[in-house]
């Protein structure tokens, strides 16, 4: 599928104002702790735009925009994180452990690098059953730093199995890491395990489309597995347990307005990469102001339609608690 | 009806999936399969025909545990041996927070057909970190299902059953139970989960023993009928599902109860079985009911000290003894 600016922009658009109501609605609702992807959407929706049908997905405990990037329905996402019952899980997995086997979407584990082993699972079970289709990682740099991400990437790369590692690296030098390895290149590490890597911008969504692209043409053509470093700038609000607006509701308009651009919380929307990818489309003419907003627009209201859907449906009933232990 | 090994009866119950159904994948083959008492011809018949489902991983139980439990997810129905109970907790999160939460935290809508089995037990010089027996931890998991077979016939029976289960399920097999013989079955066979087989049948005292003690435990009741003492013997088979009511029925026959189980005293499978008999017999019981188990502490290397802390038929006898003396 080409490229398409403004599918892209829309779907970045859909995964921040959807954060954006995770934070109002942990205020309202007095949630615990979310993990929030602001900042991510360049390589979320780039990525995962991209995938097919029987593509198998494993993400981590900051799920919301890989969720809303593959086209998950908002509202019931949104149901879930409130523990509703029209969530997609019934409310029994909330934000930690989302997930719609129906996008291919198998697990959130939100324990650090379990996303990683149960790719190579879901790889293995592709190769096996001669699908072609393609396991998907979805992690953090801090994962490296686990002993499972070791050993995953030494069997995916021994069994050649169909996994795209896809590592969201929001540790840039000078910054707070999440990640203490030994080394500063991540792809140093599955580099000496023979699997073919990559790094491009995540804050690019074009870069990351193409990147993508790349590494799916290798992982389907029965090349073994790839990792693919996408790196990010952090959002200052990501570790957030008392949900803010760190750098304010975002407004689309800062993409062109000067002023806008220069206030308070100027540097971040200097890497905000919606903002950036805005800019940058109005620039090279593939998109108007007005698109830009219109696209906002929508996003906006399919996000208000969302949160009307998910406060309006009710809580499990209590002893729901109890079944669905066993199949 | 033939008579075979313990561990053949393992091997042929897994033959026997391999065949029935093309998701079925071993990982871990070669401590399964070897030196496990096989033909050697009929050894490598296996290996050859399944030469892609037949695994020997990396070391890493870790990532095992992940693939299985993937693999599961995404429509197969793998079996991972990890060779000692021990290597298994190299694995523990992966168990524990992957594949025991699979059909909850997804609202059921994802299942993990997987069978987890691991050789445990006291065995003989094993010392700290080869002897232990694990079966508690696994039974505290909340979405596992426990299976700890005491015969070939059930060996065979429960591993295949186990195998077609929808939900993941831990078998362990106590190392010292491979080698026992005895009549299964011929060919293909299942033996379902939640019933308890009464191992022999007594009116003075219920015995509930697990795995290799359900055979000390059979000991000790011959060793009892010396003495005109008549004890029943119930083997759970499967921890989960639990047959509760097979126990207390024999409860409310003998009115007396002593467990027997391999695993540290503390929340053991003996407690777990003590309590529900409190809890739903005790209008039954005419004396205290009385727990054989090792004591909580590590495996020390030395056999006299092995065997200080190793339950075993004497022992039964002896608490038997004590709550008929009650």
């Amino acid at each position: 599928m080409a490229f398409s600016p403004r599918a892209t922009l829309a779907r970045m658009l859909l995964m921040r104002r959807f954060e954006e109501m995770v934070i109002t609605l942990a205020r309202v609702h007095k949630l615990g702790r979310q993990h929030l992807a602001i900042g991510n959407e360049a390589l979320g929706a780039a990525a995962l735009m991209q995938l097919a049908d029987g593509d198998l997905i494993y993400t981590t405990h900051r799920n919301h925009g890989h969720m809303i990037a593959r086209g998950v329905d908002s509202g019931k996402a949104l149901a879930e994180i409130l523990g509703r019952a029209g969530g997609l899980c019934g409310g029994k997995g909330g934000t930690w452990h989302m997930t719609d086997p129906a996008l291919g979407f198998q697990s959130t584990s939100a324990m650090v690098g379990g996303s990683i082993g149960l790719s190579v699972g879901g790889g293995f079970a592709l190769k096996h059953r001669k699908t072609g289709g393609v396991a998907v990682a979805l992690f953090g740099d801090g994962a490296l730093d686990e002993g499972i991400a070791y050993e995953a990437l030494n069997i995916a790369s021994l069994y050649a199995l169909p996994v795209l590692f896809l590592c969201e690296n929001n540790s840039k030098e000078g910054e707070a890491q999440t990640s203490r390895l030994a080394t500063k290149e991540l792809t140093a590490v599955p580099r000496a395990l023979k699997i073919v890597c990559a790094s491009v911008d995540g804050g690019n969504p074009k870069a990351v489309d193409r990147a993508v692209g790349a590494a799916l043409a290798h992982v389907r053509g029965g090349n073994g597995p790839y990792f693919l470093e996408a790196q990010l700038v952090r959002w200052p609000g990501s570790h957030q347990i008392v949900h803010e607006f760190t750098t304010g509701v975002t407004d689309v308009t800062a993409a062109w307005d000067k002023a806008k651009a220069s206030n308070e919380h100027a540097e971040w929307q200097r890497n905000d990469p919606i903002l950036r990818f805005a800019h940058d489309m109005i620039a090279c003419g593939a998109l108007t102001r007005e698109d830009v907003v219109a696209l906002d627009a929508d996003a906006n209201a399919m996000i208000a339609k969302a949160r009307t859907f998910a406060e309006a449906s009710p809580f499990p009933k209590p002893e729901a608690a109890l079944a669905g232990v066993f199949v | 009806m033939p008579i075979k090994s313990f561990a053949v009866a393992m091997i042929d119950a897994l033959a026997h999936s391999l065949r029935s159904d093309p998701n079925v994948v071993l990982i871990g083959a070669h401590s399964f399969l070897s030196d496990r008492g096989l033909r050697p011809e009929d050894e490598r018949a296996l290996w050859d025909a399944f030469p892609d489902r037949l695994i020997d991983p990396p070391t890493s139980e870790g990532v095992c545990t992940s693939l299985v439990t993937g693999a599961a997810m995404a429509g197969m129905r793998p079996f991972l041996n990890y060779g000692t109970a021990t290597f298994a907790f190299e694995a523990f999160n992966q168990i524990m927070s992957e594949a025991a939460n699979v059909s909850l935290m997804s609202g059921g809508q994802l299942r993990a057909p997987m069978t987890l089995h691991m050789f445990a037990g006291i065995r003989g010089g094993g010392a700290g970190q080869h002897s232990s027996s694990p079966q508690a931890m696994y039974a505290n998991s909340a979405g596992l299902e426990l299976v700890l077979p005491a015969s070939p016939a059930d060996a065979q029976g429960l591993l295949r059953s186990a195998i077609k289960s929808d939900n993941p399920t831990v078998v362990i097999t106590h190392t010292r139970l491979l080698s026992m013989t005895g009549e299964v079955p011929d060919g293909d066979f299942s033996t379902p989960f939640g019933q308890a087989r009464i191992a022999r049948e007594g009116r003075d005292v219920t015995i509930v023993a697990t795995s290799l003690m359900v055979r000390e435990a059979l000991k000790a009741a011959e060793a009892l009928a010396q003495d005109g003492v008549e004890a029943e013997v119930i083997d759970p088979r499967t921890i989960i599902p639990l047959d509760t009511a097979a126990i207390c029925t024999s409860v409310r026959k003998t009115g007396r109860l002593v467990t027997v189980d391999e695993g540290n005293a503390l929340c053991s499978i003996g407690s777990e079985i003590a309590a529900l008999v409190a809890e739903q017999a005790f209008d039954a019981l005419k004396a205290p009911i009385v727990r054989v188990a090792r004591p909580p502490v590590p495996i020390a290397f030395s056999p006299p000290l092995e065997a200080y802390v190793t339950p075993n038929a004497d022992k039964v006898v002896a608490a038997v003894r004590k709550t008929m003396q009650a």
